[in-house]
This record gives C-alpha cells, sequence and structure tokens, in this order.
C-alpha cells in the first residue's frame, strides 16, 4: 500500500482538516468529523454524510448553494447518531433542515435516529434517500438500491431550492423530483485499498471488468473482459435506458471518476455518452466530467442522468460555490 | 429478583469481559462472512460503558439505559451501534419512575428491545442476525413467567433459549448484513452478531443469578 497518510486511524479527521483550510467559508468540527457552513443562511439547512471514501462527497460540496453541513463517517461506514446531530444543529438555521441520505441500510439506521433525536430537540427535519444505482434491483430482503454519483445532483437541486428561501416540504419535494429522474451505472476495473487493510478488497484479472460494482466494491451484475470506450459507453447506458426512458428529453450528464482513472479516459467516455444520447435525441443541457463521487482509489467510472424540466433546469443552473462543484457565477 | 443500576453495571462489566477474552472467536467468525469488524466494534462500545461506570451506578435506571444507548450508538458506530443505541434508547421509555426492575419488568426491557431493533433494521427471526438469540430469550422469558417458574429456572431457560438461538443461525440464510454477498449466504457460519447477543443474555442471566438466594 502506497498512501500519503500519517496514520490510518487518523485518515478521516486529516482529510477533513486539510480540506478546511482549503476552503474559508467553512470550519472543521473535530471529533464529530463535520464540516459546516460559517455563514448561518436563514434558509432551510441541507445536510448529507456517509461513509469517507467517496471524496470530494460529502465534505467538498458544502457551501454557497449546496449543502450546510456533512458528516463524515469511517471509511466506508455510517456516521453515528450523534454526529450527524451536531451536522444538523450547526445547518439548522430555524427554518428547519433536510438530510440526504444514500441508500445504505447503516446511513438509513443513522440518520433516521438522528432525525428522531433532533425533533426531539425542537429542530424540524426531514429527509429524502437517494438510490440511484440502476445496478442492484429492489427486492424484499436487499436494502433495495444503492445511492451512488446522482447524489450530487441532490446535493445541487436540494440546495438550490433551499436558497430560494423555499420551505422545508417544497425543498424536500424538489429534491424528491429530482431523485426520481436520476439514474446511475457504473462499473469497476481495479478495487480499492482501505488505509487500514492495507490491501485490496477484492481481486480483477488484469483484463477483467465488473459491470455495476457499487462504490464499496459490493458485487455488480457482471464480470466481463475489458471493453473500448464506446463499448462500455453502450454498455452503462443500456442499462440505464432499460430502466428509464430519457428518449428526446433534456437532461444533465455526469460522468464520474471511482479515484484512480485518469480524467482523460472520462473525457473519452464522455464523448462516446454524448454520440449515444444525440442518436436517441436526448440534449445535454450541463455536463459534469471528473471525480465527484469517488471509491479511494478504485479505477473505473459511472454514468448518471438526470431528466430535467424547467424547474429542475433552473435550479440545476442555479449558482453554487464549493470545492466540489461550481455552477454559475 | 431486583436489579438496579448497580447490579446492572456488574453485568456491564462481565459482558465486557467475555466479550473482551473472545477476540479471535469472534473475529474468525466475521472474517468468514463478514468484514471482521464486529468484535472490535463491539469491544470498544463495551470498554467505554466500563469506563463510565461509576456515573451509570449513580443514574436513575431510565436514565442509565438512555445514557449507556447514546454511548453505544456513539463508539460502536456503524449499523450494530445504532441498533444497540436505539434498544437502549426504546428499553428506558419502559422504566420512567423505577428505582429497580423487576422479572417482568426486565422481561418488557428485552421485549422493547427486540421491537426497536426489529422495526429499524427491517428484520425478523430467522434472518441470520442478533435477533435470533434475542427473540427465543423474550420468548422463553414471557413463558417462563406464566408458567410462574422460580427466578432460578427463569434465566436458566432465558440463557438457554438465547445460546440455542444463536446456535441455530448456522444453518441460516442471510438475508441481512454482508453476509447476504456470499454466495452460500453464509450457511454453515454462525453469525456473530447473534453469538455476541448471547453473549451478553446468557451473562446478564448468569448475573443476576448470583444475587438470588
Amino acid at each position: 500500500m502506497k498512501k500519503i497518510i500519517n496514520d490510518p486511524d487518523l485518515v478521516v479527521s486529516e482529510t477533513l482538516q486539510g480540506l478546511a483550510l482549503a476552503n474559508p467559508d467553512v470550519e472543521y468540527i473535530p471529533g464529530v468529523e463535520v464540516i459546516a457552513r460559517k455563514e448561518k443562511t436563514g434558509n432551510v439547512g441541507i445536510v448529507s454524510g456517509g461513509g469517507s471514501g467517496h471524496e470530494p462527497a460529502h465534505a467538498g460540496y458544502v457551501g454557497k448553494g449546496m449543502l450546510d453541513a456533512a458528516v463524515a463517517g469511517n471509511m466506508f461506514s455510517s456516521p453515528s447518531p450523534d454526529r450527524i446531530i451536531e451536522g444538523i444543529r450547526h445547518a439548522n438555521s430555524g427554518k428547519g433542515v433536510l438530510l440526504v441520505i444514500k441508500n445504505y441500510s447503516g446511513d438509513i439506521m443513522n440518520f433516521e435516529m438522528a432525525e428522531e433525536i433532533a425533533k426531539m430537540e425542537g429542530i424540524e427535519v426531514d429527509h429524502v434517500v437517494v438510490r440511484d444505482d440502476v445496478a442492484v434491483e429492489d427486492s424484499t430482503y436487499s436494502t433495495g438500491r444503492r445511492g451512488i454519483a446522482g447524489t450530487v445532483y441532490v446535493h445541487k437541486i436540494a440546495g438550490a431550492m433551499a436558497a430560494t428561501g423555499a420551505s422545508l416540504a417544497e425543498v424536500k419535494r424538489a429534491a424528491e423530483k429530482a431523485i426520481a429522474e436520476i439514474r446511475s451505472m457504473g462499473m469497476a476495473m481495479k478495487a480499492c485499498t482501505l488505509p487500514a487493510v492495507g490491501h485490496p478488497n477484492f481481486e480483477l484479472a488484469e483484463d477483467e471488468i465488473e459491470i455495476g460494482m457499487g462504490i464499496h466494491g459490493e458485487p455488480g451484475v457482471e464480470r466481463c473482459s475489458i471493453q473500448t470506450a464506446a463499448e462500455l459507453a453502450k454498455t452503462l447506458t443500456d442499462h440505464i435506458f432499460a430502466d428509464y426512458n430519457y428518449d428526446n428529453s433534456e437532461v444533465a450528464l455526469l460522468v464520474n471518476g471511482l479515484g484512480a482513472t485518469p480524467i482523460m479516459e472520462l473525457y473519452i467516455l464522455n464523448k462516446e455518452v454524448h454520440k449515444i444520447l444525440e442518436a436517441r435525441g436526448i440534449k445535454v443541457a450541463h455536463n459534469l466530467v471528473g471525480n465527484y463521487m469517488t471509491a479511494i482509489d478504485m479505477a473505473g467510472a459511472s454514468v448518471t442522468l438526470m431528466k430535467l424540466d424547467d424547474e429542475l433546469k433552473k435550479l440545476l443552473l442555479a449558482p453554487c460555490h464549493t470545492p466540489g462543484l461550481c455552477v454559475g457565477d | 429478583m431486583k436489579i438496579d443500576s448497580k447490579l446492572y453495571v456488574d453485568y456491564l462489566q462481565n459482558a465486557y469481559q467475555l466479550i473482551h477474552e473472545n477476540e479471535k472467536y469472534v473475529t474468525d467468525l466475521d472474517l468468514a462472512t463478514g468484514d471482521g469488524d464486529h468484535w472490535s466494534n463491539l469491544n470498544k462500545g463495551f470498554a467505554a460503558l466500563v469506563a463510565m461506570e461509576d456515573e451509570l451506578r449513580s443514574m436513575p435506571l431510565d436514565q442509565m439505559f438512555m445514557k449507556i444507548g447514546m454511548t453505544m450508538m456513539a463508539t460502536i458506530g456503524g449499523s450494530s451501534g445504532v441498533l444497540y443505541g436505539g434498544a437502549y434508547m426504546a428499553a428506558s421509555k419502559t422504566l420512567k419512575g423505577k428505582d429497580h426492575m423487576e422479572a417482568a419488568d426486565l422481561q418488557l426491557v428485552l421485549a422493547a428491545m427486540l421491537k426497536d431493533i426489529q422495526s429499524r433494521g427491517k428484520a425478523e427471526r430467522g434472518f441470520k442476525t442478533m435477533i435470533d438469540a434475542l427473540a427465543p430469550a423474550v420468548d422463553a422469558f414471557k413463558e417462563g413467567l406464566d408458567q410462574g417458574l422460580s427466578d432460578h429456572e427463569l434465566l436458566a431457560q432465558v440463557k438457554e433459549a438465547s445460546l440455542e438461538g444463536a446456535e441455530a443461525t448456522k444453518t441460516m440464510e442471510a438475508v441481512r448484513g454482508r453476509a447476504t454477498y456470499q454466495a452460500d449466504k453464509g450457511v454453515g457460519h454462525l453469525d456473530p452478531g447473534a453469538v455476541t447477543m448471547s453473549y451478553q443474555i446468557s451473562t446478564l442471566c448468569d448475573t443476576i443469578a448470583k444475587t438470588i438466594e
């Protein structure tokens, strides 16, 4: 394992300390591993969080027009309720707080518990759950679809809606509307290494990739040989289109890297995805290419589409300023 | 039987000792189907409780249960932390105004814990989880009370039900937790969460039994 770290046990806190130094608009709250906006907006607060290892998610999206606080758990492990409550307290300007949760059972349980406790403290709290990954189907016994890169769009839409001064119910409605229009599909080419473990968490052969692998290395839908960028674009978008019809619509497109794939390759994938979208009459109104929801040093990528109507487009293009995403002026 | 905050803290200490001694056994169980961190997380939680024993001993039962719950949530972390934490907080609500528990009160505490774990974890018995060591104990406790068993017989029956419940996870297919990702769904392996739950219930029974003539 070759990593720029001091001590595996300090990875999360030192990451957030470094991030706070690079962003004068936020403060780091030690112990509870919260990054919060210094400015109180007077609007509905947006809080997200989850296991660490997905940087810039979620702390990198704290700032004007997106999150008011992000709560970090240990590597790939949900933050506990006491940490989340601290994030809620910091994000609350008196108009309530919306939690944006990725659909993992640990996250759901911890955020719901934090919500219960915050309500007992008299803070108005509600939540939305992101389940954009089409790889794993809903089933009675699984936790259902996972939340992955599409979560970044939910942060953007919820943050933009909150910035208009909307009520908690209105912000929640906009976030749920976005969630309903978002689908993602990913693939992995190389496993990631948790700093405390020191070796990769699964093995893929030199010429092997896994379609639909989760952002913690959870199994996907199939293992196959390496494909060209054009074939990969087709494989990933086929899964998305099999689940939701985007034909002849206007969309936001995110081509996301998992951490160890060069941006150059993401641009090539992006070009191929555009070609496929064009053939289906899909117009790309906004396009992100880069590392937005990573899996430490996993190699691979995901494609996310969000279908836009006038409201979602306006909220998507509203200004935001965070280390992870800037839109507009 | 009469269980006050002081006796309950005695139990926490004994449970911590048993958990602490079984590091290798529990971790090996967990590595067979999961990611191997269950023992270290649970051990951290009980170590934190033992470290605050003086404070806990001095608290009324309901407040002590609330404090235990908050501490477990913060120190165990992940899914187990919030499940244990939520269970203790739910149990706390059954103890308002009581300075000690009788047998029936303890049964209600365990039943409240079971109900909270089931609803929060969206899991039932037979899913190969900690519930499989807790639910049979709750049932055995209720039956024992209805049968009018002596305290010793009652505690022995609850302990036995919990240990048997944990053992029964060996043949179950996992439908919650990381073992669900295994091709064999963990069949042939004990569920580590059920094993550590049975440690706690059996230690609780033993600790109380020692105080009864």
